[in-house]
């Protein structure tokens, strides 16, 4: 047996490392693109054509930035984000911020089964059918631990997401158009602008991804020797979470917004699709949706109830009996049932809920990321891995901006009065 | 003035502390207690030796013996006599309550798990001031932030009570030190006590730092047992972390089968360099078995067996045993070969006990006992296990030569660890 790898060549023996080693980064680009997300940029695109195209590079930088932090972190103390701001900042901060992202990703797991009830519609199936039926499989799939098998055909199913690429192409969009309006990027200056632009920002960047993408680095038991390849695994994940942003924005860019159709929900955006670019890009676009949508719905719930036993002392995780980790499974089941039954209660509000979980995301944001820059340049945590300067600017420049644009966010509807 | 005064260690953090005139001496930062079990006391309890005390923009150890903790009309002060300096041994060998304890996680040494600190209850008593217990509840939460007796006043109204939940001081042991520069094995002795497959569970809950510190405190033998008992991920880590030498020592006090799957996992060169370092008698044994395919029996099986002569009698056998005192696995079943290794047959405990000491072994031997290839699939073990209710099954080669044997304890291992991938 230790003759066998021995024979592996320089090139071949990297390649299996990398495939070894993929994944936090890539999964959880892919379930950045949720259905809030969807939505976001089909409204995006749907609204403005184009012209918000240019927003997704800041946010790509930062997304690399943030994330290979994460990484750097978990790596170095192999301990989760909760914890090192529950030993690190103290019990007040990190209630805020855990209550806050539980309250946050109820409102973004309600967004989820709004994109199942809303693709499945367009396939002909009522809501109160799909999301029930959903959510039940989804608590199955995860209570009754076939959670990794899982992981690994939803990361396969994600590849859907690349047939919004194939939506884009069948509606043949303008493509010099395109690329002067990413080199000469422009915005108007009106509130309605601004908060879509703090919108697009808010679901690249969701608060919850950094303990999410820091727990993963830490299951997956990456080493700093391997870092290049964990540092090629974020790259690839954001370029992913990137380009099927670009994609979608392209797709109802192209068809929607000469129309001038407006719509405010990612199923509306399939819908409206089908008389333009066909019933086929219709349906891609909404199987694209579903699949995103029960893939965040299963992570989503299950990350935000482990973040919060892990901070405060609770037992957790999948493989505990009910009754060890009782706090943790109710929270998890809490979650997802008030979820579900919200999207089933007629006329719900629910523009209010995905707009409210994203102000509670954009106040979030700038607390969690001060806390992980702080955490990161502390010596006595990081020792000689601390952040260099530029990760350091680039880092408080983010802070600054995503605060900037939050109070904004804020502020504006009492400005508009 | 009350002899007894308890109270949180949240309450006196950031306070102030007062000299005979009431005057400011300086803010309360953190307080410093004796790391090892004092003996001075009963064990419960845990003398408080010092305090981390910020004078104007200067944060140094005091000792705590001048300072006294009471309680004025529901109000917490704290008094000081003289400040006296803390000698830096004391320093280095204290565990401080903030930077160590509080919000950390520690090991619940009864319950046999990780809990995250709340707050730290003590008493100040005549001779001194004592930590006498962690609150690990949600009562304790409440208090931090600051909802505890609101929250408490509203659940009251419904007739619900907020059960506080403390462990005593004896029963909890710190582990996180990663704030720290240096740490001893023995800051880790009331974990040595717990049994090898709790501490493995512990170990594989700890972050990685603390787990390795904890791991490298343990003795070889310990070690060997606790390194048994982990998940595969985990062992990687613990092997590639421990220096070679010591890891070599560890790994020769383990059954020579599990050596060898971990180091099946492990880089060649690292596998290498470990074997290179163990003594010539395990690490050859450990080479045979990585001969082996992982779906072989010949992986699975042990090179830890006993086999006697033909010719030898029930008394001496015995006397064999005592002598060697073997792991009790070994003695699932009994083999004897001629002089080539070659099987001829097995006894087990129960034969040997109720034969005559004068009889020869050839008497109470079964001869042609059920053996299994060493390059046979191992999926056959299971179904000659357990139709013929055997607890070891000797494994043979071509020319029915004896190589080891399998125990059914490794089959069952290996049949759950099989459903948990496939689950997985």
């Amino acid at each position: 047996m230790l003759s066998v790898n021995i024979r592996k060549s320089g090139f071949l023996k990297n390649l299996a490392i990398f495939f070894a080693i993929i994944g936090p980064g890539i999964i959880t680009g892919s379930v950045d693109n949720d259905a809030g997300g969807i939505t976001t940029y089909s409204v995006a695109g749907a609204m403005y054509g184009y012209g918000l195209i240019w927003t997704l590079i800041p946010s790509f930088i930062v997304l690399v930035v943030i994330q290979e932090m994460n990484a750097r972190m978990g790596i170095v103390t192999g301990k989760g984000l909760s914890d090192l701001i529950r030993e690190n900042a103290g019990v007040k901060i990190t209630f805020f911020i855990f209550v806050g992202l539980l309250f946050s990703n109820i409102g973004n797991t309600t967004t989820e089964f709004a994109g199942v009830a809303g693709s499945m519609q367009i396939f002909g199936v009522s809501k109160y059918i799909s999301v029930p039926v959903a959510a039940v499989l989804v608590w199955l799939l995860v209570v009754k631990g076939t959670y990794k098998i899982a992981e690994r055909i939803f990361l396969i199913f994600s590849l859907s997401l690349l047939t919004y690429v194939v939506s884009a192409l069948m509606s043949k969009p303008h493509w010099g158009e395109i690329g002067s309006s990413i080199i000469h990027p422009q915005m108007e200056m009106n509130t309605q602008s601004l908060a879509m632009v703090i919108a697009l920002v808010g679901t690249t960047i969701a608060p919850w991804m950094q303990f999410y993408m820091q727990s993963s680095v830490i299951e997956k038991g990456l080493k700093i020797k391997n870092y290049k390849f964990t540092l090629i695994d974020i790259v690839v994940g954001c370029v992913v979470t990137v380009v099927v942003a670009f994609f979608i924005m392209v797709a109802c860019g192209a068809t929607l917004h000469p129309n001038g159709i407006v719509i405010n929900e990612a199923s509306d955006a399939a819908l409206a699709l089908k008389p333009l670019a066909g019933k086929l890009a219709s349906q891609v676009f909404a199987f694209g949706l579903f699949v995103a949508s029960v893939f965040s719905a299963t992570i989503l719930p299950l990350a935000t109830s482990f973040y919060v036993c892990e901070a405060f002392g609770f037992e957790a995780g999948i493989d505990k009996k009910w009754d060890e980790a009782k706090e943790f499974y109710i929270l998890y089941t809490g979650i997802l049932v008030i979820s579900a039954i919200i999207i089933l209660i007629p006329n719900a509000p629910l523009i209010a809920i995905s707009i409210w979980s994203q102000v509670i995301n954009g106040i979030l944001l700038p607390v969690v990321l001060v806390c992980m820059i702080l955490l990161i340049n502390n010596k006595k945590i990081m020792g000689t891995y601390i952040n260099k300067p530029v990760q350091n600017i680039i880092g408080w420049s983010a802070v600054g901006i995503l605060t900037g644009l939050s109070l904004m966010l804020i502020i504006m509807p009492l400005l508009r009065r | 003035m009350t002899s007894l005064t308890t109270f949180y260690l949240s309450g006196i953090i950031g306070k102030e502390a007062y000299d005979t005139d009431g005057e400011v001496v300086g803010i309360i930062k953190d307080l410093v207690i004796n790391a090892m079990p004092s003996g001075f006391n009963d064990g419960g309890q845990q003398l408080v030796t010092g305090v981390r005390l910020k004078i104007h923009k200067e944060t140094k150890f005091y000792s705590f013996r001048t300072f006294r903790v009471v309680k004025a009309r529901e109000k917490l002060n704290v008094m000081c006599s003289n400040l006296v300096e803390l000698k830096s041994d004391d320093v280095n060998n204290g565990l401080l309550l903030v930077e160590n304890i509080l919000d950390k996680q520690i090991v619940d040494l009864n319950g046999r798990k990780l809990v995250r600190v709340n707050d730290v209850r003590l008493v100040t008593i005549q001779n001194g001031t004592f930590a006498i217990a962690v609150d690990i509840g949600i009562e304790g939460l409440m208090r931090r932030i600051g909802i505890s007796t609101p929250i408490k006043k509203i659940l009251s109204l419904f007739s619900i009570n907020i059960p506080a939940k403390f462990i005593l001081w004896d029963d909890v042991q710190a582990v996180d030190f990663s704030n720290l520069n240096i740490r001893l094995s023995k800051d880790y002795s009331k974990l040595h006590t717990l049994h090898p497959s709790d501490l493995a569970d512990i170990l594989e809950d700890l972050d990685r730092k603390s787990s390795m510190s904890v791991f490298s405190s343990l003795d070889e033998e310990k070690a060997a047992d606790v390194l048994e008992e982990l998940e595969p991920d985990a062992q990687i880590h613990m092997v590639e972390n421990l220096p070679i030498n010591k890891m070599a020592d560890v790994l020769e006090k383990m059954p020579a089968d599990e050596v060898a799957d971990i180091l099946d996992e492990l880089e060649d060169e690292k596998a290498e360099m470990l074997l290179k370092e163990m003594d010539k008698e395990s690490s050859q044994e450990v080479r045979e078995l990585l001969e082996y395919d992982d779906d072989l029996v010949g992986s699975i099986m042990t090179t830890d067996y006993l086999s006697f002569s033909a010719s030898k009698t029930v008394e001496e056998v015995l006397k064999e045993l005592r002598l060697k005192k073997p792991e009790s696995a070994e003695l699932y079943n009994l083999f004897v070969t001629e002089t080539n290794d070659e099987l001829i047959g097995s006894f087990n405990l129960r034969d040997l006990v109720v034969a005559e000491p004068n009889v020869n072994v050839s008497q109470i031997m079964k001869s042609e006992p059920v053996s299994l290839f060493d390059n046979q699939k191992a999926s056959a073990i299971a179904e000659i296990v357990s139709k013929y209710n055997l607890l070891a099954v000797p494994v043979v080669d071509r020319n029915n030569l004896l190589q080891g044997m399998v125990v059914v304890d490794d089959v069952v291992e290996d049949l759950i660890n099989k459903r948990r991938t496939k689950k997985r």
